[in-house]
C-alpha cells in the first residue's frame, strides 16, 4: 500500500532540490498573516506567488466570516508552458492549519510535448530519477508530474488549472495526492476543490486523441498524525492508452492485433460512426473510448468550504431532465427527438456524493471551450468560490 | 507477485505430480485409441498449456479421481448464472448507453458490440486488479474493499458492486462455507481465504449504518470478495480471473437480450465466439500484473453513462 511520505522539509532544501522539484509551505503567522514560509523550485518548474504574495496586511473586514485567513494565490509554471519528454515535475505543498491557497496555471493549457521514440537520452533525463523509471525506454521518456498537497485542518485548497493538452505521440503520467487531517471533524475539516481535465490535443492541427498515453490519478488520503495511519478516501484514476505499447513495436504483431481487435466489432462496422476524417481512418483505441467527447475531466470537492458548491452541483445534476421522458403537456409539436441527449448542451456530466462527504463530478464535452464555459458558468453562478477565494481562483475558467 | 504465496518446492512437487498424471493419461489414451469424439474441455482458454485436459478426449474410462481432484465442481458453481448474486439486475451501463445513443439504434447489434468491448475493457482495468489481489493476498481484503470503494466514482456502480458482493458473502456463508472450509483444504492459501471471509463478514455485521466522516466501515465490494471466494473454493488464479470477466460478459449479454437488443441465440453466439474469448484473454493478460494502485478507468465515457443511469426516465435495471 502506497503511503504518501511526508519528509520533514528543510528550509535549506533549495540547494539540494532536484530539477523540476518545488516545495511550498504556507503558514499562518500571528496574528493572522498567511505567509509562504518556504518557496523553492528548480528548472523547469517555476512557482510564483501572485502580486504581493508574501505578507500584506490582511483586511479582515473584506473576508467572509467563514474564512479564517486571506487566500494566497500561487502560479504553477513550467518553462515553455509545457512538459518535454523526460521532464519530471514534483511539487509538494503544505498548507498549515487555517490557511487557504489558490493554485492556477497562468500559461494556458499544460502542453505535453511529443515523445520521440528512442530519444530518451536526449533532453532532460533527470539524474537520480533514472533508476526509479522503468527500464522500458518508452516509459523512461514519459513526462511526469506529481503534486503532493497536505491540507491541514480548517485549511482549503482551490486548484482549478487549465486542462492538459497532450500532443500527438506524447506520453504523460500525473499523480496528484492530497492528504487531509483525519482527526479533524465537522467544520474543522480540510477542504479541497481539484479539477483535472484532459483534451484531445491541438484541434487546430487536427489532433484527436492521437497521443500515446495519458494517465491522471488523483488520490485523497486521510492521515492520522497520532496513529500514523493513512487511509485512502478517494481515488480517481483515468488511463488513456492507445495500447500500441504491448506490441513491442513489431509490425507483424500490429496487424495481428488489428485483426483480433476488430473481430469483435467486425460486422459492427464503423458505419454507425463516421470516422473523424476522410472516412478511411478507423478510430484509435482512445477515440473509441472517449467518443463522442473532445475533453473529459473530473472535479473533486470535499470539506466544509465547498459544501454549498457540492450541494449545488448535486442539485443541478438531479434536476436535469429525465432521459427518455416525454413532455405530455406541451401542445406544441415539439416531437423532435430530444436534441441529442448524450450531448445536451454538448456537455455530458454526472455528479455523485460518494463517501466521506466527497462530491465527484465527471464530465465530457465536445471541446475545451464548451467545457470551460459550462464549468465556469456553474461555479460563477453558485458563487462560493469567488466569494471565498476571489475571482482569480477561476482564472483558468 | 503471482508466485508469492506458494513455496517453490511446493510448486515443483505439484508440477511433478501433474506431469506424472499427464504421462498416465497419455499412456491410457494410447491404449484405448478412442476416436476424437467430444471436444469437452478442449481449448478452454483458462487451461494452462501444461494442463491435463489438453487433447484428452473424454474416453470410455471414467476417472473419478480426475474430476474430484480438479476444481471443476467449484468452477461450475461459480460460473452458474443461477448463483444467487442478483447479477441479472445490472446492465453495467448498457441501458444508459442505449438511451444516450439513440441514433445507433438503427444498428443495435453493431452498437452493442462496441459497448461490450468497452465494458470488458473497463471492468478489466477497474475491477480485475482487485480480483487478482483478493486471490493473491486474501488477508488484505479489508484494505482492498476500502480502496475499491474509494475508487468507484459513482453511486450507481457502487450500489451494484456492493449488492453483488454482499450477496456473494451470503452465498459463501450459507451455502459454500460448509463444503469448502473443511479441513480437506490442500492449499494453505485457501485457509487464509476462509479466515479472511469470516473476518470480513464479522466486520461487516458489526459496523452499523453510517460511518462518521473519515472513519469508514467495510462495504463488501464484489471484485475483491470474488478473488477471495475463488481462492477459498480452490480455483486457480487464471480461472478466478477468467470466470470473473466471462460472468460480466454474460450479465451484459443477458441484459442485452432483455433490452431487446438481440435474441437469445444471438447472445449465445456472441458468448461462444472466439473473438469474445480472445478479447477476454487479452484484457486479462493486460491487467495480470496491474497493481490495485494502478487500476483505473480506461473508458471515461462509461463512467458518464453509468453515472447518468439515474437520470433515465424509465429503467428496468439497477445499473
Amino acid at each position: 500500500m502506497r503511503q504518501p511520505a511526508m519528509p520533514i522539509r528543510s528550509p535549506f532544501e533549495s540547494s539540494i532540490a532536484k530539477p523540476g522539484q518545488g516545495t511550498v509551505v504556507l503558514s499562518l503567522l500571528p496574528p493572522n498573516n498567511p505567509t509562504l514560509t518556504t518557496l523553492t523550485y528548480k528548472y523547469p518548474l517555476k512557482l510564483v506567488p501572485r502580486g504581493p504574495g508574501f505578507v500584506s496586511s490582511p483586511e479582515p473586514s473584506a473576508l467572509p466570516n467563514s474564512c479564517p485567513s486571506r487566500p494566497v494565490h500561487l502560479y504553477l509554471l513550467t518553462y515553455g508552458g509545457g512538459l518535454l519528454p523526460g521532464d519530471h515535475i514534483e511539487v509538494s505543498i503544505q498548507l498549515e492549519p487555517r490557511t487557504r491557497m489558490v493554485v492556477t496555471t497562468p500559461q494556458g493549457s499544460t502542453k505535453i510535448f511529443k515523445t520521440e521514440p528512442g530519444s530518451a537520452s536526449g533532453i532532460n533525463v533527470i539524474k537520480g530519477h533514472r533508476k526509479q523509471m522503468p527500464a522500458n525506454q518508452h516509459l523512461a521518456d514519459m513526462s511526469q508530474q506529481s503534486l503532493d498537497v497536505r491540507i491541514g485542518r480548517q485549511s482549503a485548497l482551490c486548484y482549478l488549472p487549465d486542462p492538459s493538452v497532450p500532443f500527438k505521440n506524447s506520453r504523460y503520467a500525473q499523480v496528484q495526492t492530497f492528504t487531509v487531517d483525519a482527526a479533524a471533524k465537522g467544520d474543522q475539516r480540510s477542504s479541497l476543490c481539484v479539477l483535472d481535465w484532459v483534451t484531445q490535443g491541438r484541434t487546430s492541427r487536427g489532433e484527436n486523441w492521437n497521443f500515446r498515453f495519458w494517465r491522471g490519478r488523483n488520490e485523497v488520503w486521510a492521515a492520522d498524525a497520532k496513529t500514523g495511519k493513512n487511509r485512502l478516501l478517494l481515488r480517481d484514476s483515468v488511463i488513456l492508452d492507445d495500447e500500441t505499447e504491448d506490441l513491442d513495436g513489431s509490425d507483424e504483431d500490429l496487424h495481428a492485433e488489428d485483426a483480433g481487435e476488430s473481430g469483435l466489432n467486425s460486422h459492427s462496422g464503423r458505419a454507425d460512426t463516421p470516422p473523424p476524417q476522410a472516412g478511411l481512418v478507423p478510430l484509435n483505441v482512445i477515440q473509441e473510448r472517449t467518443r463522442p467527447h473532445g475533453v473529459v475531466g473530473t472535479l473533486i470537492l470535499s470539506g466544509p468550504v465547498f459544501d454549498s458548491l457540492g450541494s449545488y452541483l448535486m442539485h443541478q445534476f438531479n434536476s436535469q431532465p429525465r432521459i427518455g421522458s416525454r413532455n405530455w403537456s406541451s401542445s406544441a409539436p415539439s416531437s423532435a427527438p430530444e436534441p441529442s441527449l448524450s450531448t445536451k448542451g454538448d456537455v455530458t456530466w454526472t455528479a455523485a456524493r460518494v463517501r466521506a462527504g466527497f462530491v465527484l463530478v465527471k464530465f465530457g464535452a465536445k471541446d475545451f471551450e464548451t467545457a470551460k464555459h459550462w464549468l465556469g458558468g456553474l461555479l460563477r453562478e453558485e458563487g462560493s468560490i469567488v466569494r471565498e477565494f476571489g475571482e482569480e481562483a477561476l482564472f483558468c475558467l | 507477485m503471482l508466485l508469492d504465496n506458494p513455496q517453490p518446492q511446493d510448486l515443483q512437487s505439484e508440477i511433478a505430480q501433474l506431469e506424472a498424471r499427464l504421462h498416465d493419461m497419455r499412456a491410457q489414451l494410447d491404449a484405448s485409441e478412442c476416436p476424437p469424439a467430444s471436444h469437452a474441455g478442449e481449448k478452454t482458454p483458462w487451461t494452462m498449456p501444461s494442463d491435463i485436459h489438453k487433447h484428452d478426449n473424454i474416453c470410455n474410462t471414467f476417472r473419478p479421481s480426475l474430476v474430484r481432484s480438479s476444481s471443476l465442481h467449484a468452477l461450475l458453481l461459480l460460473s452458474d448464472s443461477a448463483l444467487p448474486l442478483g447479477s441479472f439486475a445490472y446492465s453495467s451501463g448498457l441501458e444508459s448507453y442505449l438511451a444516450h445513443n439513440k441514433p445507433l439504434r438503427s444498428n443495435p447489434i453493431a452498437s452493442f458490440h462496441s459497448f461490450l468491448k468497452l465494458s470488458i475493457a473497463s471492468i478489466a482495468s477497474t475491477s480485475l486488479p482487485y480480483v487478482l489481489a483478493g486471490y493473491r493476498e486474501p488477508d488484505t481484503l479489508e484494505t482492498l474493499d476500502n480502496d475499491l470503494d474509494a475508487s468507484t466514482p459513482c453511486i450507481v456502480a457502487q450500489r451494484a458492486s456492493i449488492a453483488q458482493g454482499r450477496a456473494l458473502i451470503g452465498v459463501w456463508e450459507r451455502a459454500f462455507r460448509a463444503s469448502f472450509a473443511g479441513p480437506g483444504a490442500t492449499d494453505t492459501g485457501a485457509e487464509v481465504a476462509v479466515t479472511a471471509m469470516d473476518d470480513f463478514s464479522d466486520a461487516l455485521k458489526s459496523s452499523f449504518g453510517e460511518d462518521n466522516e473519515y472513519d469508514l466501515g467495510p462495504k463488501g465490494h464484489f471484485a475483491p470478495l470474488w478473488g477471495v471466494v475463488c481462492r477459498a473454493t480452490g480455483l486457480d488464479l487464471q480461472q478466478a480471473a477468467y470466470i470473473f470477466v466471462v460472468n460480466h460478459a454474460k450479465a451484459v449479454l443477458s441484459a442485452a437480450v432483455r433490452s431487446s437488443v438481440m435474441g437469445p441465440y444471438q447472445a449465445q453466439n456472441i458468448l461462444a465466439s472466439q473473438t469474445l474469448q480472445d478479447t477476454i484473454m487479452k484484457r486479462i493478460e493486460r491487467e495480470w500484473d496491474t497493481k490495485v494502485e494502478q487500476a483505473g478507468q480506461v473508458v471515461p465515457a462509461l463512467d458518464l453513462w453509468v453515472g447518468r443511469h439515474e437520470l433515465l426516465y424509465s429503467r428496468i435495471f439497477n445499473s
